[in-house]
């Protein structure tokens, strides 16, 4: 049995095939992964913020914002082996859990994945799949051998990205 | 703004006592129109890291009801009530006659109604007997519901409350129906910034 590696909230995992990441219940937030399939490995960050601006940088952690997640997701895989010119990115996540009614909306989710699609695009990553937005919580298994992302959500079929 | 992290053990003790109040009053507006008795568990107020929320129901995979709420006025929160998939059908076969749904994933209009007026019935029994103790009216937003994983719905209403530090103050309370063990988690976040006010409300600061 290969490891099985949990990534909880404003966390950041790297992992090697056989090792499979995983997170269960995501909403608003978003999972930033990038994959190097050539060393066959990749990591997760949990992001749940879109901007860190105005955060004192002594108190901050830089996995829970957008702008300075996907930085250090990419910083940490390369620097642990992975080629930074075969890095693939995918995101899921991103959802509004709770119906707006007439005394709030919430763009957390939507907020979320624009952030991500900005910092990606900004160390020219490529964004290959997302399964983003809607109004239902995702758990996900990423597999480091094959870099494919199962996805359960409540009440339909299992699917990958 | 009072950081939650610098709470004193008094000013800890008097957020409990509130929410014993506000539950108290939440409790017997459901025995009421259950019509049976509900027993309450002991509230707590803490400062909890956020990441340790999801594991008061289960793991944050958990599959429960979750009706949210935003608590206006001066005072200004969160209000979330969490009820495992159990009890919420408890509620609907109660409430509504000829109801026989068996997962919460079947709710059609009516029982969605019917679940938000719970919570809409719930969230205004607390925040009553916390205005008439602060002195400070405090109303709740219409309800917004859902059923999903515990955790996707924490994440997303914890998530801008948590910018900076990784503690947020939570008042919780669960109501156990005494035959069966029905319960309901009912949770109110005060908004950091109304912090303050609250706590001299309630002669603590």
């Amino acid at each position: 049995m290969s490891a099985v590696i949990p990534v909880g909230m404003a966390e950041l995992k790297i992992a090697r095939s056989p090792e499979q990441l995983v997170v269960y219940g995501i909403g608003s937030c978003v999972i930033v992964s990038l994959y190097d399939p050539k060393s066959k490995s990749g990591g997760l960050a949990h992001v749940m913020l879109p901007d860190s601006t105005g955060i004192d940088p002594k108190v901050i952690n830089p996995v829970k914002f957008a702008d300075t997640a996907v930085p250090a997701l990419y910083e940490t895989l390369t620097g642990s082996g992975a080629f930074k010119s075969s890095l693939v990115a995918k995101i899921v996540g991103g959802s509004e859990m709770f119906p707006p009614t007439e005394d709030f909306e919430n763009n957390i989710g939507r907020d979320n994945t624009e952030a991500v699609k900005k910092a990606l695009k900004k160390l020219n990553l490529p964004l290959i799949a997302e399964d983003t937005g809607g109004r239902r919580g995702r758990s996900i298994e990423f597999d480091l051998e094959s870099g494919i992302i199962r996805l359960s959500i409540l009440g339909e079929e299992l699917r990958e990205i | 703004m009072q950081d939650v992290t610098n709470l004193t053990r008094t000013q800890l003790d008097a957020l409990r006592e509130i929410g014993n109040i506000g539950s108290g009053n939440a409790a017997s507006a459901l025995a009421q129109f259950l019509n049976r008795k509900i027993d309450m568990a002991v509230p707590s107020a803490s400062i909890m890291d956020f990441k340790a929320i999801p594991a008061i129901i289960g793991g944050p995979d958990k599959t429960v009801m979750g009706i949210f709420l935003k608590v206006m006025g001066e005072i200004s929160g969160r209000f979330l009530l969490l009820i495992p998939e159990k009890t919420s059908l408890k509620l609907l076969h109660t409430l509504i006659p000829g109801c026989e749904i068996d997962t919460p994933l079947k709710m059609g209009e009516l029982e969605s109604s019917c679940m938000r007026e719970v919570g809409n019935i719930l969230a205004g029994a607390f925040l009553n007997a916390l205005s008439v103790i602060t002195q400070t009216p405090m109303l709740n937003s219409l309800p917004s519901m859902t059923f999903d994983m515990a955790g996707a719905m924490i994440d997303s209403i914890v998530a801008d409350m948590t910018a900076i530090s990784d503690k947020v103050l939570m008042i919780e309370t669960s109501f156990i129906e005494s035959e069966e063990d029905l319960r309901i988690h009912i949770f109110l976040l005060p908004d950091p910034a109304s912090l303050q006010l609250l706590l001299k409300k309630i002669g603590v600061v």
